[in-house]
């Protein structure tokens, strides 16, 4: 079985079909591979035959250049209890170096590890290092491996390029993002499978809505160019629509649309998934978090799911993710895990990214039902001062500090 | 009288007729106001100080005006009340006073000292001089030295930056950066003279206890000044004035406890070198507080023309003066790179090394011995763009000591002790949250009822990581009188990780080494 779709082809594909907006088409499918994963130390094998799984990485990365867009929501130094961020809300380092070895045995040209940082760390570099990562182990895990900070101008001539999404886009006509993105082949996005406060879930694609640049959707941005250093998060333009980016890109498609971050970021992240769709996905469910998206969210509390799982489809994947943390891909607005908000997988669906209906997803490796993790399920919760200590303080849930054995969380199936 | 005044606990004390002539001129004074100056212009007001560490009075002397004589005439009785409670008392002289008067006045009513600003003179009597931050005397032989151009600290208020400076967190105000650096200039113990903000603001209690942690923390001395409300209050018995006052008295208290921690140096990774001198002072100054902001723990050496000390434990030197090196500091630091330093400098450094082609877009880095220079290829006017531009070389890699979870903090230090027997982490809290209103419901913070300063939980789970490993620990707060067991916090990351309490203004983790 090879890799259904690329960008090019999928683009294409848009094109030629001419699809109308938000008309009821039949939307690409593509497979998805799941393993079960209990412990970091796995990293390397586990996503080498999620890798097989799903044809070789070597048919869409050889020759190419790759960008990894990350994810390192919240502060370097904002931890979930004593739990370090990459067990429960980042990317795990251990992950993305495997994928690097893999990138470099598979034949990539050039690896690009991408995430916004913000001032004043500037560098991607420097938010590893003050997370305490080992960031000379990722760049001695493959050749030409390099750190960019999206929240700011890609160096050279072109900056930003602009990024227009297919059938109009449900809250901007085209989205302004770092030049690596146009600059790269291919696409990875790697990160974990959490609940989210606003969106429901982040998965696989809301991880692509950090690829936004602060200094042009960041709080503070504005006027007629982009902002040299970022001023601040996305919470004013993106999230509460209180203001517009500045004018060297293009302003929403509806100023009078909802402003609420709920109506927003789904559309939002159906929006850029459209635009900027990913080639690979390999999410991360080793260890995680449950009641949201950081040590921010109200009822965090970390979680040892067990597995991880790769795709190509951005809906494909966020529709298996969903099953697998024991949600119904095919939820409405209203209903679990959207209670709050809109579904960012059915946005997305209608913009022609790809399907959410499990039957029209082939599943490949471990089944869903094996694998799957209740992510409402977890029990427990961090110890925070003034509430009552439940457990031990930043402790995964019945294990002490040391990873899970399946079976050993309550909750399980 | 002996004069102590290197270990004394000074206060400025705005009374008489002279404060009142130059008061009246400047918004926000008010009819309270000057009767609080006329009261603390009596002997009754000293047992506004009984019982507290304060123990010197700076007692405005001179100015300059017509007033200038009724002040020292009028201000005897206060002098010889504070004489017979064992207080010293030093004439603060500024304006175009003139400076024989003005001494041989104080020497007639008894002054322990005067204060002149730039003194050079020869007197028989004590004279301090004093100076702003960019002419302060350095070379002044008097006990202490008084600074003035000092900030009040805290999160920066009623700036166009005060919710996103350049760093796009909130700016603060401190006094650390300007104390590394004085204190990197001269041995002789420093006075940090500022007052209150002004325009008739009531400040929060928790706030003046930041003012004395600030710079006790950079091993500096406030001199206690008092806004218009708060000395009101205190005249009037206010119960809210006085708990006020009784914190921040028991934050001088705990300092007094540890004059040993004001000879401990910082452990930073980083090392600033600059002369300071002139528009050096602006810049490598500015960059000290530009790599604090950043959370880069630095120490700061002053290049006087003579060798450097070892630079143990140093992983980059930042040397921004523009200038060429004098041959002793360039030995100096060569050697440190030949044994595998790395150095970070201006564009006249020199040329030295075998440069790597493509290294760095802003700066010629070369090969040398087992180190590396980094020669900026530009100079810069702007030292956060130098420091921007660095940032890469200035690595977070290096941390010797960072936070976690501890956001609702504003800063910390981690020095070790001259014997290097002992470390010290001190952590404290810019935030008035919490903080303690004071006079009658007229605070500005969100607990404006008065009362002692609230405890302010840091955001979750607040730990303190240190990478090197110690014997033993202890935590002090200004609160408890004694200190208590540290936590241990379980660590991924090797070295060792310290459970954070809830903090007022501050706490301090010390280390047996």
């Amino acid at each position: 079985m090879g890799l259904e779709i690329n960008r090019r082809t999928f683009l294409g594909g848009l094109a030629a079909a001419a699809i109308p907006a938000r008309a009821t088409v039949t939307t690409p499918t593509a497979p998805v591979a799941i393993a079960k994963c209990k412990t970091y130390a796995e990293s390397l094998p586990v996503i080498t035959k999620l890798m097989d799984q799903l044809g070789g990485l070597g048919k869409i990365v050889k020759n190419k250049t790759v960008v990894i867009k990350i994810n390192f929501t919240g502060g370097p130094t904002t931890r979930l209890g004593y739990l370090s961020q990459a067990r429960t809300y980042w990317t795990n380092p251990n992950h993305l170096g495997a994928m690097i070895t893999l990138l470099d045995k598979a034949g990539a040209r050039r690896i690009h590890i991408a995430e916004g940082a913000d001032s004043p760390f500037v560098s991607l570099e420097e938010w590893m290092y003050k997370a305490s990562w080992d960031v000379a182990a990722l760049k001695n895990a493959g050749p030409r491996v390099d750190f960019v900070n999206t929240n700011i101008a890609y160096p050279g001539s072109k900056p930003y390029s602009r990024f227009k999404v297919p059938n109009g886009g449900h809250l901007f006509p085209a989205y302004d993002l770092n030049t690596v993105f146009e600059e790269s082949d291919v696409l990875i996005s790697m990160t974990k499978a959490k609940e989210h406060t606003t969106a429901g879930v982040t998965i696989s694609m809301k991880n692509l809505f950090g690829m936004t640049p602060n200094c042009i959707y960041g709080s503070g941005a504005g006027g007629d160019e982009p902002l040299k250093m970022p001023k601040g998060g996305r919470q004013q333009i993106l999230h509460g629509g209180r203001g517009q980016p500045p004018k060297s890109s293009l302003p929403e498609l509806d100023p009078n649309s909802s402003r609420q971050d709920t109506y927003r970021i789904p559309r939002c992240i159906a929006d850029i998934n459209a635009a900027r769709p990913y080639q690979l996905a390999v999410i991360d469910a080793v260890e995680s978090m449950s009641g949201g998206e950081g040590p921010w969210s109200p009822g965090a509390r970390p979680c040892s799911p067990g597995f991880v799982f790769a795709g190509t489809n951005g809906v494909t994947m966020d529709a298996v993710g969903m099953a697998l943390m024991g949600f119904d891909p095919m939820a409405e607005r209203g209903t679990v895990p959207f209670e709050d908000g809109d579904s960012a997988l059915k946005l997305a669906e209608e913009l022609g990214v790809g399907t959410r209906d499990l039957k029209r997803i082939e599943v490949i490796g471990v089944p869903i039902a094996e694998a799957k993790f209740d992510y409402r399920a977890v029990p427990g919760g961090v110890y925070r001062r003034g509430q009552p200590r439940q457990g031990q303080p930043g402790q995964f849930p019945g294990r002490g500090n040391q990873p899970a054995q399946p079976g050993q969380i309550p909750g399980r199936g | 009288m002996a004069m102590a005044l290197p270990d004394s606990i000074p206060m400025r004390w705005q009374s008489g007729p002279l404060e009142l002539a130059t008061r009246q001129k400047k918004e926000g004074f008010t009819a309270q106001a000057g009767q609080a100056l006329q009261y603390w212009h009596t002997p009754a007001a000293l047992d506004i100080v009984q019982g507290s560490p304060v123990n010197c009075l700076v007692i405005s002397w001179a100015a300059g005006l017509a007033e200038d004589a009724e002040q020292q005439r009028t201000i005897r009785p206060l002098v010889d009340a504070a004489r017979q409670r064992k207080l010293d008392v030093v004439g603060w002289v500024d304006g175009k006073a003139d400076n024989n008067a003005s001494i041989g006045a104080a020497q007639a009513a008894g002054l322990t000292a005067v204060a002149i600003q730039g003194f050079t003179g020869k007197s028989d009597f004590p004279v301090l001089a004093w100076g702003d931050r960019a002419h302060a005397p350095w070379t002044s032989t008097a006990p202490v030295l008084p600074v003035t151009d000092n900030v009040w600290p805290g999160v920066a208020g009623g700036r166009p930056d005060a919710t996103a400076g350049p760093t796009a967190l909130p700016w603060l105000d401190s006094n650390g950066w300007f104390l590394q650096v004085a204190r990197a200039r001269t041995q002789t113990p420093l006075w940090i003279v500022f007052d209150p903000p002004g325009k008739g603001e009531v400040v929060p209690a928790r706030s003046y206890q930041t003012a004395v942690c600030d710079v006790e923390i950079g091993g500096g001395r406030w001199v206690i000044s008092l806004d218009d409300a708060f000395r009101a209050g205190l005249a009037a018995k206010e119960a809210a004035a006085k708990d006020a006052w009784t914190g921040l008295a028991s934050a001088v208290a705990f300092f007094v406890k540890h004059p040993e921690w004001k000879a401990y140096k910082s452990l930073g990774a980083i090392a600033v070198v600059s002369d300071f001198a002139g528009e050096n002072y602006d810049f490598s100054g500015e960059i000290v507080n530009a790599l604090t902001r950043r959370d880069l723990l630095c120490r700061v050496l002053c290049d006087t023309g003579k060798e450097l000390p070892a630079l143990t434990g140093v992983k980059t030197v930042l040397r921004a003066d523009t200038a060429a090196p004098s041959a002793p500091i360039r030995k100096s630091l060569l050697a440190y790179v030949e044994q595998g330093g790395f150095l970070v400098a201006a564009s006249k450094w020199g040329s030295e090394g075998k440069s790597i082609p493509g290294a760095s877009a802003d700066f010629d880095v070369r090969t040398l011995g087992k180190g590396r220079i980094a020669v900026a290829k530009e100079d810069t006017s702007d030292p956060w763009d130098f420091v921007t531009k660095a940032q890469a070389h200035l690595s977070h890699a290096d941390d010797v000591a960072k936070l976690f979870n501890a956001s609702a903090s504003g800063g910390f230090t981690y020095e070790n002790s001259p014997d290097g027997k002992r470390a010290l982490l001190q952590l404290l809290s810019y935030s008035n949250y919490g903080g303690g209103g004071r006079g009658g419901g007229g605070g500005r913070g969100p607990n404006a009822a008065g009362g002692a300063p609230a405890s302010v939980p840091l955001s979750s789970l607040a730990t303190a990581w240190t990478r090197h490993k110690y014997r033993g620990a202890q935590l002090w707060t200004l609160e408890a009188g004694a200190a208590t067991k540290v936590e241990l916090a379980p660590c991924e990351d090797g070295g060792t990780e310290y459970h954070l309490p809830s903090m007022s203004a501050y706490l301090a983790l010390d280390f047996e080494v």
